[in-house]
C-alpha cells in the first residue's frame, strides 16, 4: 500500500529536497507529496505526484475535469478510504508521517485537515449545532466554553453578525451562501491545520463567491488551504501557489502570478488562455 | 419546421399551423381518455366510499366504543376489537420498526456491494409483496402450533413481521437518497461512520422514515389473513396477550359473514372505524413530511 | 504562435487576430510615414513632408482605436497568459509606434525648413542612419506580426549601431557648426533630425523587448547598453 518509512529517509528523500526548491521557495511545507500514484480500482487517476504544500499558503490546483486535482484532494484526507477499490501508493508527509500508511487513525487525520465540499452540506440541525458537531468529536467542552468556539468560527467564517440572533434555527434555511461559509465555519472549528476546499464556490451566487475568497484570503493567516477549481480567475485571485493537473499528472506547479502570465509549459499555457482541445 | 430551415421562417408558418391543428387534436383526445380512466376509478371508489359511509354511519353509536361484542340482538359493541387492534398493531410496530430500521440501515451504509446485502435485500422485498396470509401461517407454525394455543403474543409476531419489510425499504431508500456530499461531510469532520449514521443519517432521512412506520401501521391495522391464524379472535374482553385477542379486521371478517342483521350492521362500523383509523395516520403522516419542508 | 491551436471561443479568437492585424496595420502606417520623412529630408521633398505630417492624425486615431479595443478585450475576456501578455504588449507597442509617428513628423517639418538652406557638406551619415532605423522598423513590425523573437533579438542588438552612428553624426555637425556660423541653422535642424531617428531606433528597441515578453513571457535577459554618448562629446576647437 505505502512505501516504509525508511525509504522516505534514505531513497526518495534527496529527490523531494531538490522539489522544494524546484516548486517554489514561498514557505515552510506544511504537506509533501512524494511520487503519489492512486488507483481507482484498476484504473490509474494520480500519477508520480510530486508537490508541496506551503504552510500558510493558498495551493490552488486547476485542471480540466477528471485531471484528478479532487481526488488528490481526496487523498490528503483519506476521503477516499470510504469507498472499497481507491488506494494510494507513495508517500504524503505531513511532520515526517506518511498519512496514507494504513495505520493513520483517520478520525484523527481528519481533525487536522478538515474539507469543504463542492455543494454546501449543512447537517439538518441548528446553525449551532452544525458547528458544535465537528469539535464534540474531538473534544470535552463545557457548555461555555462550547459557545465560545462556535462564536469564534462562525466569527472566523464571517457569519457571525449574521446569524448571532437565530443560532437555535435550523441551518436547513440559510441561504446557499451562508450555508458555506458555516460549512467553513463547522471545518475550522475543530481547529484542523489544513483545510481542503473542493470547488467550494461552484454552487454559489457571484457575490456569495467573493465572499468565499475573501474568506480565504482571510484563513490563510491561520491554516493552510487547498483549494480545487474549475474557475481559474478565482485560482488567480486566491492562490499563492497553482498547480495544473492533466489527465493525472501534474503539469507544473508555480506560483500563481507565473502560471498565469507566463507558464512553462505548453499544455498549462494552452489550458489557461482556453485554447485545449 | 421542416428539415433544415430555421424554425419561425415565414414560408414555414403555413405547414406549422396545419401541424398545430393536428397536434391539437391528438392532445384532445389523449386528454379526454386520461380523464375518463380518471373518472372510472374515482366511480369505483367513490361508491366503495359513499356504501361505507351510509352502512356506517347508520350503525354508529357510543355502545359501539363502550361494550365489547355480544351474541346476537343484544346491543353489542366493538370495544373489545378495537383494543385488541389497538394493542396488537401497537406491539407489532414497536417491534418490527427498531429491527426494520437496522436491517435497513444494515442495508444501505454496511452492505455496499456485498452478497449477504444483496440476498437480504430481495428476502425483504420477497417479504414485502408476500401474502399476508403465508405470514400468518409461518407464525401459526413457529409460535401457535408449538405452544398449543392462539395467542396475543402471536398475533403481535405475525404483523412485526409484516411491519420490518416495510420499514426495511423506507429507511433503505431514505438512507439512499442522503447525498454523499453529506456524509462525507460528516466524515470528514473526524467522525466515525456511527456517529455519521445517528446524528447525520437519520435526522436527515427522518421524515421519510417516519412516513414509512406511518404506512406500515396503516397496512397491519387493517390485515385480517395473518391475525386469523395467530389472535384467532376474542369475543369476550380481553386484553391477556397470552390469550386469544380480539381485533376489528377478524371481527369484521367474523360479522359480515353472519346471518344475524345486528352483528352485520357493527361490521360495517368496524370497516369505518379502520378506514378513518387509516386515513387519520395518512393524514398526520403527510403533515409530517410538510412540516420538514 | 501561429502552431498554436485555436480557442475555444471563436470570437475570442478573431478578436486577437483582428488586434495583431491592428497592430501591424499601425505599424504600415508609421513605416510609410518614416519612409516620407526620410523622402523629404534625402530628396528635399516638401510635398512627402506634408504628407507625413498629415499621416500623424490618422496615426494618433489608430493608437486609441488600439488602446480601447484592447481595454475591451481585457474587460470582456479575462486573457490569460500569452494571450495576456499580447495584449498588454500591444497597449504598450502601440504608444511606442505613436512616438515613432511623432517624430517621423517632427522630422519631416524640418526637412523642410533644412531644404531652404545651402548646405556645403553631404548627407551621407543621415541617409545611412535613415536607411538602418528604417530597416529595423520594418523588421520589427514583421516581428510583431509574426511573434517572431529572434527578428526581434536581432533588431533589439542592432540598435548599436544606430547610436554610433548618431554619435559620429553629432560631432560631425558640431565640427561644421564651427567652421562656418552659417551653417549652425541648418545643423541645429540636423542635430534634431538625428535625434529623432536615434529616438525612433530607441522606441524600435523598446517594441523588440516588448514582443520578447509577449512571445516568452520573460523580459530579455540582459540589459542593452545606452548608445548615445553625445551628452559626454565634446569637440575641441583646437583640432
Amino acid at each position: 500500500m505505502s512505501t516504509t518509512t525508511s525509504d522516505a529517509v534514505t531513497g526518495p528523500a534527496t529527490h523531494g529536497s531538490v522539489q522544494v526548491r524546484a516548486s517554489s521557495a514561498i514557505g515552510e511545507p506544511r504537506i509533501e507529496i512524494r511520487d503519489l500514484d492512486f488507483y481507482y480500482g484498476a484504473h490509474k487517476a494520480l500519477k508520480k505526484i510530486n508537490l508541496i504544500f506551503p504552510e500558510k499558503q493558498v495551493t490552488g490546483m486547476i485542471g480540466p475535469s477528471g485531471c484528478g486535482k479532487s481526488t488528490l484532494l481526496r487523498v490528503l484526507n483519506r476521503m477516499y478510504d470510504l469507498y472499497p477499490g481507491q488506494r494510494a501508493e507513495g508517500q504524503v508527509l505531513m511532520d515526517g508521517q506518511n498519512i496514507i500508511d494504513p495505520k493513520v487513525d483517520l478520525n484523527a487525520l481528519r481533525a487536522r485537515v478538515g474539507m469543504v465540499f463542492q455543494k454546501p452540506t449543512p447537517f439538518p440541525m441548528s446553525i449551532y449545532d452544525n458547528i458544535a458537531f465537528g469539535v464534540k468529536l474531538h473534544e470535552k467542552l463545557s457548555k461555555a466554553a462550547m459557545d465560545e468556539r462556535v462564536e469564534w468560527s462562525l466569527t472566523r467564517a464571517a457569519l457571525w453578525t449574521e446569524v448571532k440572533d437565530r443560532l437555535s434555527t435550523s441551518a436547513m434555511g440559510m441561504s446557499g451562501g451562508q450555508q458555506q461559509r458555516l460549512c467553513i465555519a463547522r471545518t475550522i472549528a475543530v481547529r484542523p491545520e489544513v483545510i481542503l476546499l473542493d470547488e467550494p464556490t461552484s454552487a454559489l451566487d457571484p457575490i456569495s463567491t467573493l465572499k468565499v475568497e475573501e474568506l480565504v484570503d482571510e484563513l490563510k493567516n491561520d491554516f493552510t488551504i487547498a483549494i480545487v477549481t474549475h474557475n481559474m480567475q478565482q485560482a488567480a485571485r486566491v492562490a499563492d501557489q497553482v498547480a495544473f493537473f492533466y489527465l493525472g499528472e501534474m503539469v507544473e506547479v508555480g506560483p500563481a502570478e507565473q502560471i498565469f502570465t507566463a507558464p512553462k509549459e505548453k499544455r498549462t499555457e494552452e489550458y489557461v488562455t482556453g485554447r485545449f482541445g | 419546421m421542416s428539415s433544415t430551415s430555421v424554425p419561425g421562417a415565414a414560408k414555414n408558418i403555413a405547414a406549422s399551423v396545419g401541424l398545430g391543428k393536428r397536434r391539437y387534436r391528438t392532445n384532445t383526445i389523449v386528454k379526454v381518455l386520461c380523464v375518463a380512466a380518471t373518472a372510472l376509478a374515482l366511480v369505483f371508489l367513490a361508491s366503495i366510499l359513499f356504501t361505507l359511509l351510509i352502512r356506517g354511519f347508520a350503525g354508529l353509536s357510543l355502545t359501539v366504543f363502550t361494550t365489547s361484542t355480544l351474541p346476537p340482538g343484544s346491543h353489542g359493541g366493538l370495544l373489545n376489537a378495537i383494543i385488541g387492534s389497538l394493542i396488537q398493531t401497537t406491539i407489532g410496530t414497536l417491534v418490527g420498526t427498531p429491527i426494520g430500521l437496522m436491517v435497513g440501515t444494515y442495508l444501505s451504509e454496511y452492505a455496499l456491494g456485498s452478497k449477504l446485502g444483496d440476498a437480504v435485500r430481495f428476502v425483504s422485498d420477497v417479504l414485502l409483496s408476500a401474502p399476508s396470509i403465508l405470514i400468518g401461517l409461518f407464525v401459526y407454525a413457529v409460535a401457535v402450533a408449538p405452544f398449543g394455543g392462539f395467542t396475543g403474543i402471536a398475533g403481535c409476531i405475525a404483523l412485526a413481521v409484516i411491519v420490518i419489510p416495510i420499514v426495511v425499504r423506507t429507511t433503505e431508500d431514505m438512507l439512499r437518497l442522503i447525498p454523499v456530499a453529506l456524509r462525507e461531510a460528516a466524515m470528514a469532520l473526524g467522525a466515525p461512520k456511527w456517529k455519521m449514521i445517528v446524528l447525520v443519517c437519520y435526522p436527515a432521512a427522518k421524515q421519510g422514515i417516519v412516513t414509512g412506520v406511518l404506512l406500515a401501521v396503516a397496512r397491519v391495522a387493517g390485515e385480517t389473513a395473518p391475525l386469523l391464524f395467530t389472535s384467532l379472535g376474542n369475543l369476550n374482553w380481553s386484553t391477556n396477550l397470552t390469550k386469544p385477542m380480539a381485533s376489528l379486521p377478524v371481527t369484521i371478517y367474523q360479522y359480515a359473514g353472519s346471518a344475524f342483521e345486528d352483528w352485520v350492521q357493527l361490521a360495517w362500523v368496524g370497516a369505518l372505524l379502520i378506514t378513518f383509523g387509516v386515513l387519520a395516520i395518512n393524514i398526520i403522516a403527510r403533515f409530517v413530511l410538510r412540516d420538514g419542508k | 504562435m501561429s502552431d498554436e491551436p485555436e480557442h475555444l471561443v471563436k470570437s475570442y479568437e478573431t478578436e486577437l487576430k483582428r488586434l495583431r492585424s491592428m497592430m501591424t496595420e499601425m505599424g504600415g502606417i508609421v513605416e510609410s510615414q518614416v519612409a516620407l520623412a526620410a523622402q523629404a529630408i534625402l530628396n528635399r521633398d516638401t510635398e512627402a513632408a506634408t504628407k507625413a505630417v498629415e499621416m500623424d492624425p490618422k496615426v494618433d486615431a489608430m493608437e486609441r482605436d488600439i488602446e480601447q479595443f484592447v481595454v475591451r478585450l481585457l474587460a470582456l475576456r479575462q486573457p490569460m497568459a500569452a494571450d495576456l501578455r499580447f495584449i498588454i504588449a500591444s497597449m504598450k507597442m502601440t504608444g511606442d509606434l505613436e512616438r515613432i509617428g511623432d517624430y517621423a513628423a517632427n522630422v519631416a517639418k524640418r526637412s523642410v525648413v533644412l531644404s531652404q538652406f545651402h548646405l556645403p557638406f553631404s548627407l551621407a551619415g543621415i541617409a545611412h542612419m535613415i536607411q538602418l532605423v528604417q530597416e529595423q522598423l520594418k523588421s520589427i513590425i514583421d516581428a510583431v506580426g509574426a511573434g517572431d523573437i529572434d527578428k526581434a533579438v536581432e533588431v533589439w542588438r542592432s540598435d548599436q549601431v544606430v547610436d554610433d552612428i548618431y554619435n559620429a553624426i553629432f560631432r560631425e555637425l558640431i565640427t561644421y557648426m564651427m567652421e562656418d556660423p552659417r551653417n549652425i541653422t541648418p545643423c541645429t535642424h540636423l542635430l534634431f533630425i538625428a535625434k529623432n531617428l536615434e529616438r525612433v531606433g530607441d522606441h524600435t528597441t523598446n517594441i523588440a523587448e516588448t514582443v520578447y515578453y509577449a512571445v516568452r513571457g520573460e523580459v530579455l535577459p540582459e540589459t542593452r547598453p545606452k548608445g548615445d554618448t553625445s551628452a559626454y562629446a565634446v569637440v575641441r576647437p583646437s583640432e
